[in-house]
């Protein structure tokens, strides 16, 4: 029945921000909030040389940016997960972070000029890629897209420096499940349930644990009802509980 | 709790066609050879990256046995040169050590099970190896829930022979009987009395086994109403946790072995159907339930609190209480399922010893299972082993709505709702007592490949 369309199948849940078109933005666009209240939409920008460009699909594996590569854009996840890594000298993977629809790559790319790691799709992946010498004029005559891109750019500093603390493999899980479901309300998308697209093998890399106790700690939070998993699927259960665990990592 | 199923003669005879038995959903028939080692290694890798991948149910294929009967449509070649034994356990072990390390040590083998042909042809020392390199390749399980399991020829092994298998680990053993009667048992080539079958059993408990299980057939040749009442009575003497009665399929053109069996000595249809009856009567009063298709449990038996718990499931031994396994089928024509896929290992040994000899995993087809099919698996599971489908929890969990997407799964089955089969209500699908003997034709109603299937006579036995 691969070949046709089944009547009946919802469209699905996964998060998609694809409700922009050639003259509205996304809902979950970086920058919409900041142009629009500018008097400007999408084709005002295009007069401005302005780039918004979607791009996609790329498939589970495909390369968005390569470690080395030239910068010239800034990308927008419009749909699908996003990985960030480094693979060091010896061949070792190092995971840097997850990035979910409406949420910004390419970021640490700006000095010195080139993308300082790979961004490797999780799944099928549509972005937004946003020329950046057009936003750099755009910033220069807008003050509030200049204040929008120092706030992501900070952002992104502080997000990278999280897990390397001295922590507990259970307060780091709590503390990612729950970053994760934060970021995901954020966006207007299910805050208590979401699918974790990632591999284990990735969590464990960005959480700097071993894989099995990845999967350890997740049962044993299922056993305290804390969270419920099946498949890839994930329900925070007890977020107050899990929120306790991950006090000392997200403090804010 | 459900009701003891009532028994209809009339409506089951309405109902006499032929259709798969769903251990697997695509049914094998639908595997293909486009479907080997590389998309096999594929679907294994994914299978460690779930947050919490799932745990790991072993199958072992003995092919060899020493005596044919005639009613066997099992893989299986017949021998009696022992030396057979070392070259098959030579690809095994090497297959063993293939495919193990595809799967993270964290993922424990749950279930073991040991199927036949005649597990029992290879010899103590033999079998001790074997599981001493399972449990090297592998996670066992620590866990006493878990479930090692082994099919006995009580012809062909005393109860030292059992008393040896429990140290390895054994703690569920399912002996063959099909039938006691004399004239039974030489129609099929299987002589068998009931001391050994006693001798097996008694050894098995004594040794700490956990459960104990029997297989019969009825509708085979010379087999009647009174001699099988008298082998239902010698078996609930045994005292079982689980009994199996299976209905003989007559497929000479696809049987080999079955070209021995005189088509005139069958039962006819009434008389099977009658066999039946007397079967389900005479367990059930004995205190056995029925769980479904060809199984009786004990009402304390694992199997039975696994339908009460809903964690039963559907799988190439019928049924099984460890759902939400990953299946790895070892040895010639083993069936694997894991994650959305289903494999077969080669079906002869010449050609699954020259894949292990060069060094490839020895998969000869399979199928990875579309979206569709993942959802019909499921509604195929639930009505097969929990009797039950709730539509709210169903449209959830595959994101469907459920009366637009099986519209014309439900006009099929609302002719199965009219015989008191199956109860369709808007919240939910629930099989009644009658329907419980007619689960196939409840399962064939989602059956995709079915619909549009010509002829399944071809392919699949007799539904009843």
């Amino acid at each position: 029945m691969t070949h046709l369309h089944q009547p009946g199948k919802l469209p699905p849940h996964n998060p998609i921000a694809d409700d922009g078109d050639a003259v509205h933005f996304c809902s979950t666009c970086a920058f919409g909030s900041v142009c629009l209240p500018a008097g400007l939409n999408k084709s005002a920008l295009n007069d401005l040389h302005m780039l918004v460009e979607h791009v996609g699909p790329f498939h589970t594996g495909d390369h968005i940016f390569r470690n080395g590569e030239r910068f010239g854009a800034l990308y927008a996840v419009r749909a699908g997960m996003v990985k960030t890594r480094q693979i060091d000298d010896e061949g070792h993977e190092q995971v840097l972070g997850f990035h979910l629809p409406g949420e910004m790559i390419g970021l640490d790319a700006i000095h010195p000029a080139k993308y300082p790691c790979d961004a490797v799709a999780l799944d099928t992946v549509f972005v937004c890629r946003f020329s950046f010498p057009a936003l750099s004029t755009l910033a220069a005559k807008i003050p509030d897209v200049q204040q929008r891109l120092f706030d992501l750019l900070s952002a992104d500093i502080g997000k990278s420096s999280r897990f390397s603390g001295d922590h507990t493999a259970d307060e780091r899980l709590a503390a990612f499940l729950l970053d994760l479901a934060g970021r995901y309300a954020a966006r207007g998308f299910a805050p208590n349930s979401y699918r974790l697209v990632m591999p284990r093998a990735d969590i464990a890399n960005y959480l700097r644990l071993a894989a099995e106790t990845v999967s350890r700690v997740l049962r044993r939070f299922q056993d305290q009802d804390l969270i419920q998993v099946v498949g890839r699927e994930l329900e925070l259960v007890d977020k107050p509980a899990l929120q306790k665990l991950a006090r000392h990592i997200l403090r804010d | 709790m459900q009701t003891a199923a009532t028994f209809d003669p009339g409506l089951i005879a309405r109902y006499d066609v032929n259709g798969p038995r769903y251990t697997s959903y695509p049914a094998a028939p639908q595997f293909h050879a486009g479907f080997g080692e590389p998309q096999l290694r594929a679907a294994a890798h994914a299978s460690n990256e779930d947050p919490i991948p799932r745990p790991l149910s072993v199958y072992v294929h003995v092919p060899f046995c020493l005596s044919p009967c005639f009613y066997c449509g099992c893989t299986r070649i017949i021998t009696r040169d022992t030396g057979r034994s070392p070259i098959y356990l030579q690809r095994l072990h090497r297959e063993i050590e293939l495919i193990a390390p595809l799967f993270d040590r964290d993922r424990p083998v749950v279930q073991l099970h040991f199927g036949g042909g005649t597990p029992n042809f290879l010899d103590r020392a033999q079998m001790a190896e074997l599981l001493e390199t399972l449990a090297q390749h592998f996670s066992f399980s620590r866990d006493p829930k878990r479930e090692f399991g082994i099919e006995l020829d009580p012809r062909f092994c005393d109860a030292d022979y059992v008393r040896a298998l429990a140290p390895l680990g054994f703690n569920r053993v399912s002996v063959g009987i099909q039938d006691f009667d004399p004239e039974v048992q030489a129609a099929v080539n299987r002589i068998q009395s009931v001391a050994q079958t006693r001798a097996v059993l008694d050894a098995a408990r004594e040794s700490g086994f956990r459960s104990t299980s029997v297989d019969l057939i009825y509708g085979l040749p010379k087999q009647t109403l009174a001699g099988f009442a008298r082998t239902l009575d010698e078996v609930i003497a045994l005292e079982p946790d689980r009994v199996a009665a299976y209905a003989y399929a007559h497929l000479p053109q696809r049987f080999k072995a079955q070209r021995q069996i005189h088509a005139a000595d069958l039962p006819d249809a009434a008389t099977r159907l009658r066999l039946l009856g007397l079967t389900v009567e005479k367990l059930t009063t004995a205190g056995y339930r029925y769980i479904g298709m060809d199984h009786f449990a004990r009402a304390d038996d694992e199997l039975a609190r696994a339908q009460d718990a809903s964690t039963l499931q559907r799988n190439f031994q019928g049924y099984s209480t460890h759902g939400g396994c990953d299946l790895i089928g070892l040895g010639m024509s083993a069936i694997s399922h894991i994650g959305a896929s289903y494999s077969q290992n080669a079906h002869d040994l010449p050609r699954y010893y020259a894949a292990l000899d060069a060094g490839r995993l020895p998969v000869a087809r399979g199928l990875a299972l579309s979206e569709d099919d993942g959802i019909r698996a499921d509604a195929i599971g639930l009505l097969m082993c929990q009797g039950r489908l709730d539509i709210a929890a169903f449209e959830a969990r595959h994101n469907v709505d459920f009366q637009l997407y099986f519209d014309a799964e439900l006009r099929r089955l609302r002719k199965l709702a009219r015989d008191d089969l199956v109860e369709i209500a808007p919240e939910s699908l629930q099989v009644t007592a009658r329907g419980r003997y007619l689960l196939r034709h409840i399962a064939m109603c989602f059956d995709a490949y079915l619909a549009r299937e010509a002829a399944p006579a071809v392919r699949y036995s007799r539904a009843l």
